[in-house]
């Protein structure tokens, strides 16, 4: 008996303890993981973000007609563990503290980057994004930067023939 | 210490070649004809016990199959993997179930898989596969793309009950799925008015083929998140064994630190995961009040975790090599103060509730699983703990930062459901103190590995305390930041089997208290169809319903 008592003294003086969720919103911490970003105009298109993210919410498809290259993130398959972030060079893609996220509209679940691609100076073909070319040659002393602009096969045939030139 | 692994060394050599695969894992290559004298010693002999099987595709690298049967010896703090070769010409393995009953389901997932058979098993039937799946069909074969469907035609011809019991008592079905909750299990009970004469298991009902695709399309740091997604309620114990498995057999510099924060993490699961089950289990005694206690004080845990992590229960913390996530003084200190708070309220609260005469009727005597049937089943963790086998990693294999820390490990000797109570209880107060005395001490120093280089086809075990019981991860590497095999093991999977000892003879309104007091999940307690054989009635109760009134 006494113990019963103990329980409902104590219940009552706890008093309610439910929150008025959704009427009244409620506050997530600092760092909470919640709905990722992209910001259009920082992104490069280098895919970085897409080959960490684990249940392939990223993903990356050149479209050649178009010569435009799309990061697409869609929320519906998002664990929102943030490796995006992590990898990211340039912060483009960020974890918010959103998690409201349900909606009646599907499109609402996506977010789409479309860069435009640069085309390589000797076969045409077009194979990465003109930011990412701008920002590897920032990071690059200038005579380094000229084989940036052929695609990896023409650069690995360019090479060659500067090798096979050294060595005979 | 070291002389007695020396001398098990030895001991192991009379039954087959064995080799150290890291500091605290030994493999024994044995032939078949060794097969179970060696299980014999490892799991009766020397006080070891079975913990889980694998079968493995080796073809493309050896062209063989392989059986891997794991055993832990706690006393020596080693684990030893034998491994038994199969040739792709004659495949099959002798059982080892006859002399481990605990091995039964282990074998039948190698068998559903590979195609491996294993002689002399007591029942060879499908354990994870649907009847129907098609013969000759083994999905987890390297052979076997992972996105090739599958189209079943044939209707199951799996029988509908244990004839040993349908026709001669009514049949209780529990079970088998409910829409609003995930993982569904199901049980038929067999009955004699109100006592429990037999009953049946069915589960793996939601097995996704995690392993496949770990296996095949992901990398070795994306897994942690698909393990993490095992379960809904100690995930990150699993991230953390299979970022162990990987760490050791890559002899990985995992930081002391991170070591620290793992640890005060999987801690911080223990404590929300013990008092969801106490919550459950009040509820199914009829008791909402304690219901309410135990999930109100849990959210403040939650709250814990979703400070520190940035989510309350997915807390994708690792990676190989250590945390993402380092913890600051400010909020160190603010777990501290709520983890005070809460050991006092909870402490004072429990007091109250074990003195209530009801719970104590309820449980004890309730459920027993004695010692010798837990040694069969080879149950894990709370489960083995109350039926007085001291068994727990975090002691006898420590792992993270455990070795740093002072816990007493609760052991009961009456295998009912009252032991487990207490010991998941008394759990949550030690878990308090080891997250203390972690803070306390959080060493300085990075939070990664600065150098990870992972060899390739190399096994590696990785091993945690969850909160119900032993949580095994066993992984073969590949080359390019994949894995070529991973199984992870719940302690569940060892559990569940016993349940059918703990249910025989018991009152039927104790079967769902009995159900959850091993803590598995619990999509299977909300829904009983009651069928009565003799006159074909159908009624549909609650199974809280049922804990209340019975059949009556
Ligand atoms: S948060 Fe994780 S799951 Fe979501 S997009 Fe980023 S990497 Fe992918
Ligand atoms: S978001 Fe960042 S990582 Fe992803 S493609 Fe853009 S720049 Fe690369």
């Amino acid at each position: 008996m006494r113990e019963r008592l103990g329980l409902l003294r104590r219940s009552i003086s706890v008093g309610i303890v439910t929150e008025k969720y959704p009427y009244k919103p409620i506050e997530v911490p600092e760092g909470f993981r919640g709905k990722p970003v992209i910001d259009q105009d920082k992104c490069l298109g280098c895919g970085a973000c897409v080959n960490a993210c684990p249940p392939n919410a990223l993903s990356m498809t050149d479209d050649l007609d178009r010569g435009v290259r799309v990061i697409k993130l869609f929320l519906g398959r998002c664990i929102f563990c943030g490796r995006c972030q992590d990898v990211c060079p340039v912060e483009a893609i960020k974890l918010t503290r959103e998690f409201e996220l349900a909606s009646i509209n599907h499109n609402d679940l996506y977010q789409e980057v479309a860069l435009v691609m640069a085309k390589c100076m000797v076969c045409g073909r077009p194979y990465t994004t003109i930011r990412l070319v701008e920002h590897v040659a920032s990071n690059l002393p200038r005579e380094q930067r000229s084989h940036l602009l052929l695609c990896p096969d023409c650069r690995e045939k360019h090479s060659s023939k500067k090798v096979s030139y050294a060595r005979w | 210490m070291q002389s007695s692994a020396t001398k098990l060394v030895e001991e192991l050599g009379r039954f087959g070649i064995v080799e150290w695969i890291d500091s605290h894992t030994l493999i024994v290559h044995v032939d078949r004809s060794k097969l179970r004298d060696i299980a014999k010693y490892l799991h009766w002999g020397i006080g070891g016990y079975f913990s889980v099987s694998i079968g493995s595709d080796e073809r493309p690298l050896d062209n063989s199959f392989h059986v891997y049967h794991v055993f832990s010896l706690d006393h020596l703090g080693v684990y030893v993997v034998v491994d038994i070769r199969v040739s792709p010409g004659y495949l099959h393995v002798p059982s080892i179930t006859p002399i481990i009953p605990g091995a039964n389901w282990h074998e039948r997932e190698v068998m559903d898989y590979f195609g491996i058979m294993f002689d002399d098993h007591p029942e060879p039937k499908r354990l994870i596969l649907p009847y129907n799946w098609p013969k000759g069909v083994y999905p987890l074969r390297k052979d076997y793309p992972y996105n090739k469907k599958v189209y079943i035609e044939e209707a199951s011809d799996e029988p509908e009950h244990d004839s040993r019991f349908a026709g001669k008592y009514t049949i209780i079905p529990i079970g088998p799925y409910h829409p609003a909750l995930h993982e569904p299990e199901y049980f038929e009970l067999y009955v004699d008015g109100e006592r429990i004469v037999g009953a049946r298991y069915k589960g793996f009902m939601v097995h996704r083929g995690m392993e496949k695709i770990a296996e095949s399309r992901m990398t070795i740091n994306q897994i942690p998140f698909l393990a993490e997604r095992i379960c809904g309620i100690c995930g990150y114990t699993h991230n953390v064994a299979y970022c162990q498995a990987v760490e050791n057999v890559a002899g990985i510099d995992v930081p002391e630190r991170a070591h620290y924060i793992r640890s005060i993490m999987l801690e911080i699961e223990r404590i929300h995961s013990h008092m969801l089950w106490l919550g459950i289990a009040f509820h199914f005694l009829g008791f909402d009040t304690g219901f309410m206690i135990t999930w109100r004080l849990r959210e403040k845990v939650m709250d814990l975790a979703e400070m520190l992590t940035g989510n309350r229960k997915t807390y994708g913390l690792n990676l190989i090599g250590g945390v993402r996530r380092d913890i600051d003084l400010s909020k160190a200190l603010k777990v501290k103060k709520v983890l005070r708070d809460l050991r006092k309220d909870y402490v004072d609260y429990m007091e109250k509730i074990l003195g209530l005469k009801e719970i104590i009727y309820r449980t004890r005597g309730v459920g027993v699983l004695d010692y010798g049937e837990a040694r069969k089943y080879s149950v894990l963790g709370p489960t083995a703990r109350a039926s007085g086998i001291d068994t727990d990693v975090r002691k006898y294999h420590p792992y993270a930062a455990y070795r740093h820390v002072d816990f007493k490990i609760p052991v009961y000797k009456d295998g009912d459901v009252l032991s487990r109570i207490l010991v998941r209880h008394e759990e949550i107060i030690e878990s308090i103190n080891i997250i203390e005395q972690l803070l306390d001490n959080l060493p300085r120093t990075p939070i990664m590995a600065e150098e990870i280089h992972v060899p390739e086809h190399r096994i590696g075990v990785g091993v945690t305390e969850a909160p119900r019981g032993e949580d095994i991860h066993f992984v073969i590497t590949s080359r390019d930041n994949k894995i070529y095999r991973w199984r992870p093991r719940a302690p569940s999977y060892n559990n569940i089997p016993a349940l059918l000892v703990m249910l025989k003879d018991q009152h039927l309104a104790d079967a769902p208290i009995i159900i959850a007091s091993i803590d598995p999940c619990f999509s299977c307690t909300d829904h009983v169809l009651i069928i009565d054989v003799r006159t074909g009635s159908r009624k549909q109760v609650g199974l809280r319903e049922l804990s209340r009134r019975g059949l009556g």
